[in-house]
């Protein structure tokens, strides 16, 4: 394993090699963030990594240049173990992290920081960062006069001025506004192709499809929980490239055909059942439940319903304004508890999906536990409650079951959503005050017996 | 305005003071027997917590009224910051004299006069916030009360304590920390021969000093830190995490704070399974309020009524205050001309000592801090320990950071500027670890990314990321060095009497010699000084913090 052959090419400038990060909260539980990754930047190319929030993708760019290590696995660059950061790297940051008590023009020196250069030849170079972004005349403002998209223009010029090797970018537009974050786009592109500045290899981290068309020269699709390396895809469409034409719109779909196959396997792979619940038909397996509130997921219900009861979900994107990680989120959800199908990329209201709809407020709870009641996950917490019906657990002693049974999902955060869930269908009672869950006691009788 | 208002506060407790005479009431006997000790220090605690009581009181009904009345703002918002800046124990010989003079067969004008002093160490910042949060509270939530017709009771109660409760609450803890500064210096004073102790760990550790009982100075410093400790555990802690349930939730997600005793009652770690008592609360939603009936019209009479009310009472302050600096004004014509350029040369030789405790403090506290701060595992683990630390009396530790220096051969001069940083330093510490951890994630992994090491890094990051914090930490060690000049520029040591040249020392003697022209024109020259320096310094400091260094980004 250890050995390279001895035909390879030049190595990659950065890789990662089976690596795993764990982390561990307060309370002891950890959690799994990556597991067994393997990615590599080759030079002269730029890659696209490409996964819904929560999937690890900025820890991948973090550990790949040596901000944090990995809990196991192997950090290279050129090739030879990774010692502290990765030296020929730079990074545009999602809130730009820009100094605030520099001007623009000591903000972008700053990129140039342990870089011995004859004065003339860096003031040379950040005047030039400057002028490839657009922020001449603003060299003596500070970071707070500028719009967003302008800080960001000189967190790039800041990556750029010392001529970077590998440039990261780490979901560089997504604190802009849709238009802002437009145009630089654009300009980003142009920086791109025309290899402006020395550039050389980047990675890009992004949860849009479009981003990583328009961008990237390969697409890696992550997988959440624990994030992996799902789908590596050569980007084939020719430059310059344009949302409109037919080859970008295609490959568009393609992407989203395997994201929707990474995200919403049309066969759930089978785990050991959840003891059932006496007098209730068999539970399913005890799994993760996607973040979504109850809400949304209704909502979804109402959309599809406009549309005649049947949409794809490239289109809920278009409406929803969600990105694609978080339309499949709700999607899947929906279809846990029987309210719609996902046909390939489709998304089907059910029968039962329809009588939730006309369903009044008052009659949605009762509706929707008999759903709850028929998760594994539901039956696990409703059986520990069960034990000592009229007293509440402390939440915690539920947030440590679920992070034994589910070692790979953020305990806190599903137990958000079981919560979310589960009050919905009137199953719990939470006391927010004492952090503590009790079995729902309203005047309906009281469910899971 | 301001020079009317402490006038009048100086001239009356002078005033007081001159009708005071010869004591009848017997001295203290103190008991230096660790056996004693337990009473002394439960003595010493309850006057702290009348003290508190006091300063709740005063803040809730004063911040009450300071933020309703829009006329009220204009005049008690300013009297609060002069209240801040004044030494207040510069009025502690004039207060325990005059209270001595008010019931002068018993310990009760002692027993008030050392509660009002810890009480005037504790309250400013606690109204300032309460305050603070009170002009913070939401419009919408305001609008809710008033539609829904709350009574004042109920919006005083649903509104307004609720949204400033973490605030008070952390204020409290600062202000009890503050108040045993002053507690212990009250508790042993005493005047040239005359004697005003009080039986309290104060006065325990000054007989122990006096006659030079290692022991009992040991045994002192023991129960006091277990007083904190147990304080600190007991009380606050619990009543820090308690108050998180008032946290606005969109600020939520920070680290939320802990506490080892609320855990016990809430819950336990280790028992997984431990069960608990539901907590019954009243979910019945609150009956709508009756239909207003005719005679109390909103606006009407009770408003005007009020108006008349508040006017009334200014002209009886402002009348006070008019009679007060009248009276200023007599005692300050009989200081001689020559006395007023001692005290101008006594003004600058305290203010050479504070800013050199000032610098000594931020010199040890810029680095540790930061150093602290930077890691969010120490930060954790010292923050509780430092905040101990700090809230012990400083001047109980005099005497002994005396010996040392002197053996190290220190002029007095200088010891006291140490003296005076030993309590004020813990306000710059604890704002710059404040700072350090609070520097922004991106920011550090943008210097990492770009090779910023050593001295480029604490330039460039560290340092202009904790200055707004490092401001506020030394404009409040500032008010407490000016404060502690009175009790450290004169020390009594071994039966001997060490003093320095300077406003403190100035303002000491006069006491001493019941020189009340004096003693007013030095505690007057203190306040004056105090405003003056923050309008030149810290002002523009606060100005450069708050607008080139700040990371409101």
């Amino acid at each position: 394993m250890s050995a390279r052959p001895a035909s390879a090419p030049a190595p990659p400038i950065a890789a990662v090699r089976g690596v795993d990060k764990v982390y561990a909260d307060d309370a002891g539980r950890t959690r799994s963030v990556l597991k067994n990754v393997d990615f590599e930047v080759r030079s002269g190319e730029v890659v696209a990594i490409l996964g819904p929030s929560g999937c690890g993708k900025s820890t991948l760019l973090r550990i790949l240049i040596g901000l944090i290590p990995p809990s196991a696995g192997r950090v290279e660059q050129h090739g030879i173990p990774l010692e502290g950061i990765h030296p020929g790297t730079a990074v545009v940051f999602q809130n730009f992290a820009l100094f605030p008590w520099l001007t623009v023009e000591e903000n972008v020196r700053v990129g140039l920081n342990g870089r011995p250069l004859p004065p003339f030849e860096a003031d040379g170079r950040v005047k030039t960062a400057l002028k490839a972004v657009g922020l001449e005349g603003h060299e003596r403002a500070f970071p707070k006069e500028l719009s967003g998209g302008m800080k960001q223009r000189v967190g790039i010029a800041r990556a750029l001025v010392g001529r970077p090797e590998l440039l990261c970018m780490d979901e560089p537009f997504s604190a802009l506004d849709i238009l802002t974050a437009e145009l630089l786009r654009t300009e980003v592109y142009r920086l791109f192709t025309e290899r402006a500045s020395g550039l050389s290899s980047v990675v890009l981290i992004t949860h849009l499809i479009e981003e990583a068309v328009f961008l990237g020269d390969r697409i890696v699709v992550m997988g959440a929980n624990p994030g992996t390396v799902r789908r590596e895809i050569v980007n084939t469409v020719p430059h310059p490239r344009e949302y409109r034409r037919d080859d970008f719109i295609r490959m568009v779909e393609r992407i989203h055909d395997v994201v929707t196959r990474v995200h919403l396997p049309e066969v759930e792979e089978e785990e050991p059942a959840a003891p059932t619940l006496p007098g209730r038909r068999p539970a399913g397996p005890v799994a993760p439940l996607p973040a979504v509130p109850m809400g949304e997921i209704l909502g979804l219900l109402e959309i599809l319903a406009d549309h005649d009861g049947t949409m794809n979900l490239f289109d809920i994107d278009a409406i929803t304004d969600y990105d694609f990680g978080r339309t499949i989120a709700v999607a899947k959800a929906a279809e846990m508890l029987d309210l719609v199908g996902t046909p390939k990329n489709d998304v089907v209201l059910t029968d039962f999906g329809r009588k939730m709809i006309r369903a009044s407020a008052a009659e949605r709870p009762a509706l929707l536990r008999a759903e709850l009641l028929a998760l594994g996950t539901f039956c696990l917490v409703i059986q520990e409650l069960a034990q000592e019906p009229d007293t509440p657990l402390a939440a915690d002693a539920v947030r440590d079951l679920l992070a034994e049974r589910l070692p790979t999902v953020d305990a806190s955060e599903l137990f958000e959503t079981l919560l979310n869930w589960g009050r919905a269908g009137h199953l719990f009672e939470y006391d927010a005050a004492a952090d503590t869950i009790a079995l729902f006691s309203g005047r309906e009788e009281g469910a899971g017996g | 305005m301001l020079l009317v208002v402490l006038g009048a506060l100086v001239a009356g407790v002078v005033g007081l003071a001159q009708r005071w005479e010869a004591p009848i009431r017997p001295a203290v006997e103190i008991d230096l027997s660790p056996s004693a000790l337990p009473l002394y220090t439960l003595l010493s605690l309850s006057r702290g917590f009348a003290a508190y009581l006091l300063s709740l009181a005063f803040t809730l009904v004063y911040g009450t009224i300071a933020a309703h009345g829009r006329r009220a703002e204009k005049v008690m918002l300013p009297l609060l910051d002069i209240g801040q800046g004044i030494p207040v124990l510069g009025f502690l010989p004039g207060l325990v004299l005059g209270m001595v003079a008010l019931f002068p067969k018993t310990n009760v004008g002692l027993e008030l006069a050392c509660i009002l002093m810890i009480f005037t160490g504790q309250v400013w910042n606690m109204t300032f916030s309460y305050v603070g949060s009170l002009r913070s509270i939401p419009g919408e939530l305001q609008e809710v009360a008033r539609l829904h017709r709350f009574s004042f009771w109920k919006r005083f109660r649903t509104v307004e304590v609720s949204s400033s409760v973490i605030g008070l609450v952390w204020n409290s803890m600062m202000s009890m920390a503050g108040g045993w500064f002053f507690l212990t210096v009250t508790e042993a004073f005493t005047l040239g021969d005359r004697d005003f102790r009080l039986p309290g760990i104060g006065s325990y550790m000054a007989v122990a000093i006096e006659k030079g009982d290692r022991r009992a100075m040991a045994w002192a410093i023991v129960a006091m830190t277990v007083m904190i400790v147990a304080v600190d555990q007991l009380l606050w802690r619990p009543l820090v995490v308690w108050s998180q349930r008032f946290r606005n939730a969109d600020i939520e997600g920070e680290d939320a704070p802990e506490s080892w005793v609320l855990n016990l009652m809430r819950r336990s770690r280790f028992l997984r399974r431990m069960r608990l008592r539901r907590r019954r609360r009243s979910r019945a939603p609150t009956p709508p309020a009756p239909p207003e009936s005719a005679g109390a019209v909103p606006g009407g009479t009770g408003e005007r009524a009020r108006a008349a009310l508040v006017s009334g009472l200014g002209i009886a302050a402002l009348a006070v205050a008019l009679l007060g600096a009248w009276k200023l004004v007599g005692l300050l014509v009989r200081v001689p001309a020559g006395k007023w350029l001692v005290l101008a040369g006594a003004v600058g030789a305290t203010s050479v000592r504070t800013f050199s405790a000032l610098a000594l403090a931020a010199a040890w506290t810029l680095p540790i801090g930061i150093l602290i701060g930077r890691s969010a595992v120490w930060s954790r683990r010292l923050q509780p320990v430092v905040q101990i630390v700090a809230s012990f009396p400083a001047p109980m530790l005099f005497p002994i950071v005396t010996g040392v220096l002197l053996v190290l051969r220190v002029p007095f001069g200088a010891i006291a500027a140490v003296l005076m940083l030993l309590g004020a330093q813990w306000y710059v510490l604890f704002n710059v670890l404040a700072g350090a951890s609070a520097i922004p994630h991106d920011l550090d992994e943008a210097a990492d990314v770009y090779a910023m090491k050593g001295g480029t890094r604490w330039r460039t990051l560290f340092v202009p990321a904790v200055f707004p914090f490092l401001v506020t930490g030394l404009v409040t060690a500032a008010g407490g060095a000016w404060n502690a000049s009175i009790v450290a520029e004169t020390l009594h040591f071994r039966g001997t009497t060490l003093e320095t040249f300077g406003l403190g020392s100035l303002i000491t003697k006069a006491t001493r010699e019941a020189d009340f022209p004096l003693l007013t024109a030095g505690v007057l020259t203190m306040s004056l000084a105090i405003v003056v320096l923050n309008r030149l310094v810290w002002r523009r400091l606060y100005r450069l913090a708050e607008t080139k260094y700040s990371l409101n980004r």
